[in-house]
């Protein structure tokens, strides 16, 4: 048997021993000439008494060059070793040695092992064991009182040493992340994406404990002697239909020097009610204070002033364009796949870059490693399935999952009149992760999204969007590990009309990019630690193309020049913690922006609005040609100070860039929306922004408060002229209007993470308010005045609440209140081509009436027997339980030459939902 | 089946949507402004410039004219021309003599002191219309225009249109009650059997074949007819004024369309300000409304008989004993009216007043000429 056996359910750690024990006098002459290992052993095999097992596969490349006289088996050893990471222990007892690399392996059970409670002595094992990391993984399943030592107390040093490790799914070895790892009962570290987490101790012994919602609390002792390892396996929370009672000690918003930071678990978002019943994450992010949304139909949302292209929409590092299926109705992300989200609205970490609001970071899950399992959901409107498992071994897991809607089929039913209508979408989500080793991990992202829409007309909508990425993380030693990102996203639209067919068209856009990303992080000391990276996008964009569709389409075929630009940052951020108190995280991001050719540019005369009339000439640029550099540094800092464990203050400044605008007039994202890069003529929009926060946890932290104020300036945001048209415009700049913009506001933040009711509430109160200054450009609107965002809502309450009834029923409760948004509405009315038509002034003077809505749904788990094929589950609910009919808009129009006031209301009533989930 | 109750579920969806009427009580501006309404025929026909004031919402009248203005056309030739003062607003001048490709403007002094100019416009011509048709949709038939420019030199158009149709009674009547009694009808001077219906249009008709290899604009819309209506019960005929734009002019109309017909769907874009051509010289500030066009103007008049249409009216009759009581009891209300007279036994027969005097639906007995 030449290969290693585990003899023990070892607890396998780390310790930095290079020598294992040995104790024969049996002495050795022999000269070994570049020899395998294998014949090294099996010649040692017969000069001695012992055996050797190793694995034959990890050892090959091994040779041995070495002329022994009269030495002691671990003398021949060592001396063979000496140089490589091979490593060797002896059991004296079954006269065994085992070959292992960089790690040791324990051979005595630890002493005390078979103490039992009873018989006096102390009763807790104490293992000196070693980390064993190749083949079969063994973890901690932390959930007794067990000490585990870290390190030999030989190589004890006195000072602090570092501990990573992952934490891990027991039953699916996924990682989990945003796990609170504690020490001696004081908030240590929060487990990251991947579910690693590092850890600054003192060397002696401290109390570990894990713990994140829905697992069991892990919890353990820890004597740390030296730097190293421990990975740790958490149990799933099983639900036992008997009431028991769970008391564990929660942590700490308080801690994190970030502010402005929002997590949302996909557990969090499925517990929201939504229209149709479908777990919306941008939905979710809606009721978290300082996101405001247009109005219902609107997946766009602003984040502290913010436009809805100002928000950086990241799934897995891809770039998402459009967020949204059913023009707004619907996200277009899959609740199967997210494992979690994070806003940043405020502290945006210097490793992103490219948008002035905020970063939506929507993290997938990863497949279960186990096992082969799947899920399926009925809902009113889409169905969605997915599968996971392992693929081939342990090592590799995927997640292939899929949404899709009813609607096309249901339209069919409809009378023969709308047989030609269509509305339907779908999403593809494919993950897969796989671990070469304990230090790199692969994981590939693949995403694509397709909406199609016609009703009773012969006009056809359709969009997707399309991504790809692999990401590698490599962890270099305790101290470094990097991630290293490459990916492809594209968002494309069409719209076909064949209705009229001279005039039978097709226009369509696209956005392509490619980009590349490499994040650094280094873990210094306790007191120090970097992240640092490059990234760079290469955009690749076709403003718009229009086509004759028929042979009998007059449409003459029309193409807005394409772009293209690169877009390159480097960052460095600082994190650093003099002391327990105060934590400070400076970071400097360099943009940098270059358009690039072939492009014919327009160049207007200096200092003169730009119209038709004032361009000068074009100028011809090659490909690849620079055209225009834009760039500068940004700056991310934030401080923390933490008064006591439960109450801390926190300040940040922002500065950000962006160098891609969506071109947009109405006043929510529109199917035919563009995105536009920055060029000679339109400028990059920038965006500063400072805050200070106070954080207070309440009742053993169990409640978490915060308040957040804040103020954004925005200058070169786009605004548009009068009437403007976007769409396959060759002269986009000759439509814009430079605008500057102010926005503050004020942010509270209650929040119950744990017991039978909880949720959150929160309020904001804010303005953004918008000027466009620029004399040059013509007639200002408001006459230059400052006037209000169309998002610009002061008031917002939003609670969302849980009540568990008990482990198979719980009730959720969302509510949400704001002002109504701004609106232009006439100051007077005139006859005018046959009717009677209004006035409108200024922009944006009056507003909508305040908005009221709250929806309640029941969620009820089928039963819990472990043993049965499949588990299912029932929501059951009503979105706008008052039926109120909240307006969208308020108009005037004229019909017949008369004018209406109309106030228009999306969902104006109840809407009852039903869902289906059954997992297997 | 579960499909169809899904179904309904998303019809309910639908239905939710919902627009209602509402007044959300703004404040108007106490100012009034001029708006200017003109098209210069450089035509051999006349030319009609409409002056109007702003009004605030909440005002009764309709219109607010602007009465005793002098009204100016200003050529670049520095010829000139006057248009009379005909009333109600309106600035008249039989033949202005303008030349085709000269530059105009229109100079206008208000009762008020102040003085408007617009900006210079080119005398242009409007191609003859083609066409118009009728197509059958699901709702009932649209009216189309066809019209096309073998120069290629229009690309933007205008449209307006006046329509007039015939209606009849579902019953023919002979009588007619009168100071308590029953009398026959002077006919056919007292007929109400037949009655024409006149409108105009009352919003803005655009299309452009800017995006075309050739200038042709093919069935572009200028009547929606929805199933039902009286327009095709009997005769319908539609008068379509087309009117050359250049592009500012066309940017302007599709503008005020948008900001006032096009108004309160999802993706619609905002109400922004409209911009004209006409500015006040004796205070900038002020906002006037208005484009000041010059184009000839085609017109082409076409008749629809007989399209298959179902137009319903739901009539009965009600037998009347013919003595002086339940007359007037039955028809001294005015709901009912008598058509027919059966004398065994007397008996009139009478119904309800849209089904026997077509006046009643809106109708005149004005026949136009063209009929």
């Amino acid at each position: 048997m030449k290969n290693i056996v585990l003899l023990l359910p070892i607890f396998l750690l780390f310790a930095s021993a290079t020598y294992g024990q040995v104790s024969d006098n049996e002495k050795i002459t022999d000269e070994f000439n570049n020899i395998k290992l294998s014949e090294f052993f099996s010649r040692l095999e017969k000069k001695v008494s012992y055996k050797f097992y190793y694995d034959a596969v990890q050892l090959d490349s091994f040779t041995i060059q070495l002329s022994v006289k009269d030495k002691t088996l671990p003398e021949v050893l060592q001396e063979a070793f000496k140089g490589t990471d091979l490593r060797f222990s002896t059991d004296d007892g079954s006269k065994n040695i085992y070959i292992t690399r960089k790690l040791l392996i324990a051979t005595e059970l630890p002493k005390g092992f078979f103490n039992t409670k009873n018989d006096g002595s102390a009763g807790q094992a104490t293992d000196s064991v070693a980390d064993y990391d190749i083949e079969v993984r063994k973890t901690n399943r932390l959930n007794t009182d067990k000490i585990v030592e870290i390190g030999k107390k030989e190589d004890q040093k006195s000072g602090s040493v570092i501990i990573t490790g992952y934490v891990r799914n027991s039953k699916t070895g996924e990682p989990i992340s945003n796990a609170t790892v504690s020490v001696d009962s004081v908030y240590g570290a929060t487990t990251d994406m991947d579910g690693r987490y590092t850890l600054n101790l003192g060397t002696g012994t401290h109390l570990f404990n894990v713990s994140v919602i829905g697992m069991k609390d892990s919890r353990l002792q820890l004597k740390v002697f030296t730097r190293g390892k421990l990975d740790v396996d958490m149990d799933e929370e099983v639900r036992t239909l008997k009431e028991v009672v769970i008391s564990s000690a929660r942590t700490v918003n308080v801690r994190t020097v970030q502010m402005g930071v929002q997590r949302l678990t996909i557990e969090n978002i499925k517990r929201i009610p939504t229209v149709f019943g479908e777990a919306d994450v941008l939905r979710a992010i809606t009721s978290l204070p300082g996101v405001k949304t247009v109005g219902e139909a609107s997946t766009g949302f602003n984040v502290r002033g913010g436009s809805a292209d100002q928000n950086l929409i990241l799934f897995n590092d891809a770039t998402i364009f459009n967020p949204s299926h059913f023009f707004g109705l619907f996200s277009a992300f899959n609740p199967e796949v997210i494992k979690d989200i994070e806003l940043y609205k405020s502290s945006v970490p210097a490793k992103y870059g490219g948008r002035l609001s905020s970063v939506l970071d929507i993290s997938g899950r990863e497949g279960n490693k186990k096992m082969i399992t799947g899920s399926a959901g009925i809902g009113l409107v889409t169905s969605r399935f997915n599968i996971e498992g392992p693929l081939g071994n342990n090592k590799t897991s995927f997640i292939l999952a899929g949404r899709t809607t009813y609607a096309n089929w249901l339209l069919n039913l409809l009378p023969d009149e709308y047989k030609d209508s269509k509305a339907s979408f779908h999403d593809i989500n494919f993950l897969l992760d796989h671990r070469l080793d304990s230090s790199n991990h692969i994981y590939f992202t693949g995403y694509f999204s397709d909406d199609h829409f016609a009703l009773e007309s012969d006009t056809t909508y359709g969009y997707s969007n399309r991504n790809m990425n692999v990401r590698w993380k490599h962890n270099y030693n305790r101290k470094l590990s990097s991630n290293i990102i490459l990916g492809y996203d594209q968002y494309q639209y069409d719209v076909t009309s064949k209705k009229n067919e001279v005039n039978a068209f097709k226009l369509g856009f696209d956005i392509k990019q490619l980009h590349f990303k490499t994040d650094f992080e280094y873990f210094l000391n306790t007191k120090h630690s970097f992240d640092f990276g490059v990234s760079t996008i290469r955009y690749k964009l076709n403003p718009g193309f229009y086509n004759p569709i028929g042979e009998q389409s007059l449409v003459t075929p029309d193409k807005v020049a394409n772009e293209q630009a690169q877009e390159s940052g480097a960052y460095i951020t600082h994190r650093y913690n003099p002391n327990s108190k105060l934590s400070i995280s400076s970071g400097i991001r360099y943009s940098m922006y270059n358009y690039l050719g072939p492009q014919e540019v327009r160049i207007y005369a200096p200092g003169l609005p730009l119209t038709p009339n004032n361009l000068q000439g074009t100028k011809e640029y090659g490909n690849g040609k620079m055209i225009k550099t834009y760039g500068g540094p940004e700056f991310r800092f934030s401080a923390r100070y933490a008064f006591s464990n439960v109450i801390s203050l926190k300040a940040a400044f922002n500065s950000l860039r962006q160098y891609i605008h969506l071109l947009s007039n109405t006043t929510i994202i529109a199917p035919t929306d563009t995105w536009k890069l920055s060029d000679a003529n339109i400028r990059p929009q920038r965006g500063q922004q400072v805050s200070f926060g106070v954080y207070s946890n309440l009742r053993s932290n169990t409640i978490e408060t915060s308040v957040e104020v804040y103020y954004r300036k925005i200058q070169d945001y786009l605004d548009y002229k009068p009437g403007a048209t976007l769409l396959l415009n060759h002269t986009v700049e000759t439509e814009v209007i430079r605008t500057r913009g102010k926005a503050y506001g004020v942010e509270v933040l209650l929040k119950k993470t744990v017991g039978k009711l909880n949720g959150w509430i929160s309020y904001t109160w804010s303005r953004i308010l918008l000027q466009a200054y620029d004399t040059t450009q013509g007639p200002l609107v408001n006459n230059g005045r400052y006037y209000p965002a169309n998002y610009d809502k002061p008031n917002d309450v939003t609670l969302t609440a849980n009540f568990k009834v008990n482990h198979r029923f719980s009730l959720s409760l969302n509510s949400t209140y704001s002002t109504g948004r701004p609106i232009t509405l006439p100051v007077g009315r005139y006859y005018y081509a046959g009717s009677q038509r209004v006035l409108y002034s200024d922009r944006n003077a009056y507003r909508i009436p305040d908005y009221f809505r709250t929806d309640f749904a029941m969620n009820i788990d089928g039963n819990y027997k472990v043993h049965q094929k499949t588990h299912n589950s029932w929501t059951i609910g009503l979105y706008n339980l008052f039926g109120r009919k909240n307006p969208y808009s308020v108009y005037y129009v004229s019909e017949n030459g008369l004018i209406n006031g109309y106030k228009f209301s999306i969902f104006g009533s109840v809407i009852p939902f039903i869902n289906f989930n059954i997992s297997f | 089946m579960k499909g169809k109750y899904l179904f309904l579920l998303l019809i309910m969806i639908a239905a939710a949507g919902c627009r209602e009427q509402y007044d959300p009580k703004v404040k108007s501006l106490e100012q009034s402004f001029l708006v200017v309404e003109a098209n210069l025929n450089p035509g051999p026909d006349s030319t009609d410039v409409f002056l109007t004031k702003t009004l605030k919402l909440s005002d009764p009248q309709s219109v607010k004219v602007e009465a005793n203005a002098n009204v100016i056309v200003e050529g670049e030739d520095n010829s000139a021309g006057i248009l009379n003062n005909i009333g109600g607003g309106h600035y008249y001048s039989n033949n202005l003599n303008l030349t085709i490709g000269t530059k105009y403007r229109l100079r206008i002094q208000t009762f008020d002191g102040k003085e408007y100019l617009s900006d210079y416009v080119t005398a242009r011509v409007t191609p003859p219309i083609d066409s118009i048709g009728l197509d059958r949709t699901p709702d009932g038939a649209t009216i189309y225009v066809n019209t096309s420019d073998p120069a290629n030199a229009t690309r933007y158009y205008r449209w307006e249109y006046d329509e007039t149709w015939e209606i009849n009674s579902y019953f023919y009547s002979q009588y007619i009650y009168e100071n308590g009694g029953i009398r026959p009808r002077n006919l056919p001077s007292e007929d109400v059997y037949q009655c024409w219906k006149y409108a105009t249009a009352t919003s803005i008709r655009l299309a452009n074949s800017i995006r075309l290899q050739n200038d042709v604009i093919y069935k572009a819309k200028l009547v929606d007819i929805p199933s039902g209506s009286d327009k095709l019960s009997v005769r319908y005929s539609i008068l379509a004024k087309q009117y050359a734009l250049d592009r500012e002019a066309y940017n302007f109309y599709e503008q005020l369309k948008r900001n006032t017909e096009e108004v309160g769907g999802l993706f619609t874009p905002l109400p922004s300000e409209l911009t004209g051509n006409i500015k006040c010289l004796t205070d900038p500030t002020l906002f006037v409304i208005g484009y000041v066009t010059a184009s000839t103007i085609q017109q082409k008049r076409v008749f629809f008989n007989h399209i298959p249409w179902d137009f319903r009216q739901f009539c009965e009759t009600k037998e009347v004993p013919d003595n002086p009581d339940s007359i007037r009891v039955f028809f001294s209300g005015g709901l009912y009216m008598p058509y027919a007279y059966n004398p065994f036994p007397p008996t009139y027969y009478g119904s309800t007043d849209g089904c026997v005097d077509c006046r009643t639906r809106g109708g005149t007995k004005l026949k136009p000429s063209y009929w």
